[in-house]
């Protein structure tokens, strides 16, 4: 088992998967560790689906390689592998009781009957559903035919799990729950999810990697906090919120720190990564949420401190969004800050009103793409 | 909403749904109700009719000359052969179409319905041709040395049992094309992905998701086939009578329309008791699935 | 992987099928050209037959008589079966489950009885005379559901809001039919059309039971044919007309409503 487990759970290779007038997968490569939950973040249109259903064997590859624990499965049929999916819209048998739905996979396998129903009724009762076996998928709730897919897949113990934006159609204080629920069933079972989502907000909360993918490619591979804090691509950064996004070229640099000059003649400091040149850097974004509103007048030298007026404001209870016209460029710098509504109210600030935005250095992301 | 007989009915009722009322009332409801009544009018098999009302045509159905209780009997196996047997021919076929079918799907149930939009007398006719004497395969072998003397294929009860299946096999089609058609893609992948391999998928999962279907096609099939009277009459000769068959000569050829009412009731108590089995058996959407 | 053997078996079943369905006619089309009045053996190719086919004027007023009563057949059933269908799939009421079940009885039941009824009926209760008019009755009474069933079947796939609109935009019931109801049912109502006159031009049975003497439409005819069996080979002429006729008919109106559909 150890040996196993030095190998990574799903290796993919140069994956390509052509319809007719679209690459729908471009040349992916990503590993999956054991036991992790691995996210496949993007758009609808990335080829993210594409990529689970290939995984899953129900499209083949054009070209490229698929590999479970080292062992190629290109060829292998999907009821030959060894992971299971959850889809989008459960896909639970309309003809079949709870009980029968989610004994359907182990029937296959020749286990005596009274070790399935053992078993059943065992996943059941993790599920938290039991006294519901003999329903029908038509009688239960959302949530609870949420479980009785998870649950149907779970019991044959997959390698891997791979699941289609199984919370999607969920409403959104369901979805919060759930959340909490899968990865605790994901921690206490000890399985690999393979999980597929557009919503970047599910993607951060249950993830160890996320791999976000765009047009077939991957963007970005990295843990929840690196894709958050440091996006490297316009792209990533735009999809995970930080719509601040200056481009321009780097002027002058010191070690870590890096001066920028934007295309509209802001000079921005900001720090990159020790390896990195300064030629692949092509700008720098910032989330909301560091974007400091001062009143004009303040006189504290600090990083990146710019004139603007208030063009918008957006009140969402539990946070102030306003939006900014930065002066001090040529063209129109529009820049979204959020101000916790704890820490200024409502009624601090005013459309029209003077303001200074400022961020320091270490709250901004440089951006190679 | 306006009133109608007392009752608060939606404007639009009456003269959307009057028309067709009416005319179900006159023209369905009335004739059948007349042939009841008819049926128990007694009269013997010279089409004398007494005076009042009796079982005695029923009596004499049932234990009579007319040979009318065998008929039905055979007319119901000769039905339930067919049956089967379209289903057998018929499942695979809309399977086919509905798996393989593709861009073509539609040319495809075309190709099968088409016949069935076709002159029943020319489609028996055309059977007649091809495997009578005199016919096209019998010449046939004839000419290549294969058989010295004509085989007699028709006027026999196989022969009838075949041209009802010939008859009768689009109607089977139709309605499992229909509900293999309505199955949920993600639901064959999802049994895929949980370990059945294609056959058990079949049984597992598509055979009984097309269980509408297949209730369906058999009130389609299995009912026109009881009733049928052209094809044991020009494919069965004189020699096999179906309870159509005896209906049709009561009615038209002695003009005895007492008894041939007393047989047509029979023959609807027995459709009627076919149906309801269907219905109970396949559920609502084997009549959803008829058309 | 799929299996392979049960895919061959299935392949098997389906051309056995197709070539149930369609061997004997293609046969008999093949023969309807062959020069030989009788029998089998193939001498050459001719159209004679054809020729002398709309040379008989017996057939050609079959015809006609047939493309009468299948008209006005399919005018009337489709009128009074869509309109039905619509209110069966709008309205709600007691009784709604017995009509429909009600409108299916004529197609569900073997011809011979409903035929059959038909016949007592008109003869004995009504005392109405067999002819063009009892005909026509009698196909109504069958294909008025058959538009009943597919008007309903294609209800569901129409977006109703746009009645709603029309009525909020001012427009009184009577307009927004014109206007907005038909339009949306016509593919429906073509639908049906293109099901019923076929099936009234090809109908035997019940025309045989309720026809008087001088309304022979051209199953009839044919009937009459086969039972004394003048010149097979006409017939064969005749029976490939009557194939090919209608289902080319639908292929060409089919595909003119597909059409429609897209410019939609």
């Amino acid at each position: 088992m150890e040996e196993q487990e030095l190998l990574p759970c799903v290796e993919i290779r140069n994956l390509v998967k052509k319809f007719p007038g679209v690459i729908a997968v471009n040349n992916i490569n990503l590993k999956v560790k054991h036991r992790e939950v691995f996210s496949l973040l993007g758009p609808s249109g990335c080829g993210k689906t594409t990529t689970l259903r290939i995984l899953a064997g129900l499209e083949t590859a054009d070209d490229g390689e698929v590999l479970i624990e080292g062992e190629l499965i290109n060829d292998v049929p999907p009821y030959r592998r060894d992971c299971n999916l959850v889809f989008q819209n459960l896909a639970l048998f309309p003809h079949m009781t709870v009980e029968e739905n989610v004994a359907y996979g182990l029937e296959r396998k020749r286990i005596p009957k009274a070790e399935i129903r053992k078993r059943v009724g065992e996943m059941l009762e993790f599920m938290q559903l039991d006294g519901m076996e003999s329903r029908y998928p038509v009688q239960l709730s959302g949530g609870q035919q949420q479980r009785v897919a998870l649950g149907r897949s779970l019991v044959l113990k997959p390698k891997i799990l791979l699941l289609d934006e199984p919370l999607a159609a969920l409403d959104r204080k369901l979805r919060k729950d759930m959340q909490l629920e899968l990865k605790r069933i994901q921690q206490e079972v000890g399985i690999t999810f393979f999980y597929v989502t557009h919503d970047q907000k599910v993607a951060l909360a249950i993830s160890d990697t996320i791999a976000v993918m765009r047009d077939g490619k991957l963007e970005q591979v990295a843990s929840p906090e690196e894709i958050y804090d440091s996006p490297k691509t316009r792209f990533v950064a735009d999809f995970m919120g930080a719509t601040n996004i200056f481009l321009g070229r780097v002027i002058a640099r010191s070690g870590e720190e890096i001066k920028l000059e934007t295309e509209t003649g802001l000079k921005i400091v900001a720090l990159a990564d020790k390896e990195s040149s300064s030629k692949e850097i092509k700008g720098v974004c910032v989330h909301p949420e560091r974007i400091n509103v001062l009143p004009t007048g303040t006189d504290v030298k600090m990083d990146n401190q710019f004139k603007g007026r208030i063009v918008g404001m957006i009140y969402q209870g539990d946070f102030v969004e306003l939006k900014i016209h930065l002066f001090s460029s040529k063209e129109d710098e529009i820049v979204t800050a959020r101000l916790d509504a704890r820490l200024s109210r409502k009624d601090s600030f005013a459309a029209g009103q003077e303001v200074i935005g400022q961020w320091d250095k270490e709250g901004s992301s440089t951006l190679q793409g | 909403m306006k009133r109608f007989l007392g009752i608060k009915t939606p404007a639009g009722i009456l003269p959307t749904l009057g028309p067709i009322s009416v005319w179900i009332a006159l023209f369905v409801f009335a004739p059948v109700g007349v042939i009841i009544y008819f049926s128990f009018l007694p009269a013997d098999t010279a089409g004398e009719i007494a005076a009042g009302v009796s079982l005695k045509n029923y009596w004499l159905l049932l234990t009579g000359d007319t040979d009318y209780g065998n008929a039905i009997l055979r007319s119901v196996l000769y039905a339930f052969i067919t049956n089967m047997v379209c289903l057998a021919i018929g499942y695979p076929t809309a399977y086919w179409i509905a798996r393989y079918g593709g861009r073509f799907k539609a040319l495809l149930l075309f190709l099968v319905i088409a016949p069935s939009w076709s002159c029943y007398l020319v489609r028996i006719y055309a059977l007649k041709q091809l495997v009578g004497y005199p016919g096209i395969l019998n010449d046939f072998f004839l000419h290549l040395g294969l058989i010295s003397s004509p085989i007699n294929m028709l006027y026999t009860p196989t022969a009838v049992v075949f041209g009802l299946i010939y008859i009768w096999l689009p109607f089977m089609v139709l309605p499992i094309y229909a509900s293999l058609e309505g199955i949920n893609p993600a639901l064959l992948e999802a049994s895929l992905d949980l370990g059945a391999s294609p056959g058990w998928q079949f049984w597992t999962v598509t055979l009984p998701l097309s269980k509408g279907g297949i209730f369906g096609g058999t009130i389609l099939t299995f009912i026109p086939a009881l009733g049928d009277w052209l094809v044991p009459l020009l494919i069965g000769g004189n020699k096999v009578w179906m309870a159509g068959n005896l209906i049709q000569h009561y009615f038209i050829v002695r003009g005895n329309l007492a008894i041939g009412s007393s047989m047509a009731v029979i023959l609807t108590a027995a459709v009627v008791l076919l149906i309801y089995m269907c219905i109970k058996l396949g559920g609502e959407e084997a009549v959803e699935r008829i058309v | 992987m799929k299996s392979l053997r049960s895919d061959k078996v299935l392949i098997v079943l389906a051309i056995g099928g197709y070539l149930l369905l369609w061997g004997p006619i293609i046969v008999l089309g093949i023969y309807s050209f062959n020069n030989s009045a009788f029998g089998v053996k193939w001498e050459s190719l001719t159209t004679k037959w054809y020729v002398e086919l709309f040379h008989t004027s017996a057939i050609m007023d079959s015809v006609l008589r047939s493309l009468l009563i299948a008209s006005v057949t399919t005018v009337v059933a489709t009128g009074i079966g869509t309109i039905a269908g619509y209110g069966l799939f709008k309205y709600k009421f007691a009784g709604r489950r017995f009509l429909r079940m009600s409108i299916l009885l004529p197609i569900t039941v073997p011809y011979v009885i409903m035929a059959g009824a038909l016949l007592v009926y008109f003869t004995q209760i009504i005392h109405f005379p067999l002819g063009y008019p009892t005909i026509i009755i009698a196909h109504i009474s069958f294909s008025a559901p058959l538009a009943v069933f597919v008007t309903l079947g294609r209800m569901q796939r129409i977006d109703w809001s746009l009645e709603e609109a029309s009525i909020d935009l001012g427009a009184n019931r009577l307009t927004t039919w014109r206007k907005v109801t038909i339009p949306l049912l016509l593919p429906a109502i073509f639908a049906s059309a293109v099901l019923i006159f076929p099936w009234s031009f090809n109908d035997f049975t019940i025309t045989y039971f309720v026809a008087g003497v001088g309304t022979t439409t051209l199953p009839l005819y044919l009937y009459s044919m086969l039972q004394y069996s003048l010149k097979p080979v006409l017939i064969n002429a005749i029976s490939l007309i009557f194939i090919i006729t209608p289902t080319i008919g639908i292929l060409v109106l089919s595909y003119f409503q597909r059409e429609k559909q897209f410019t939609r």
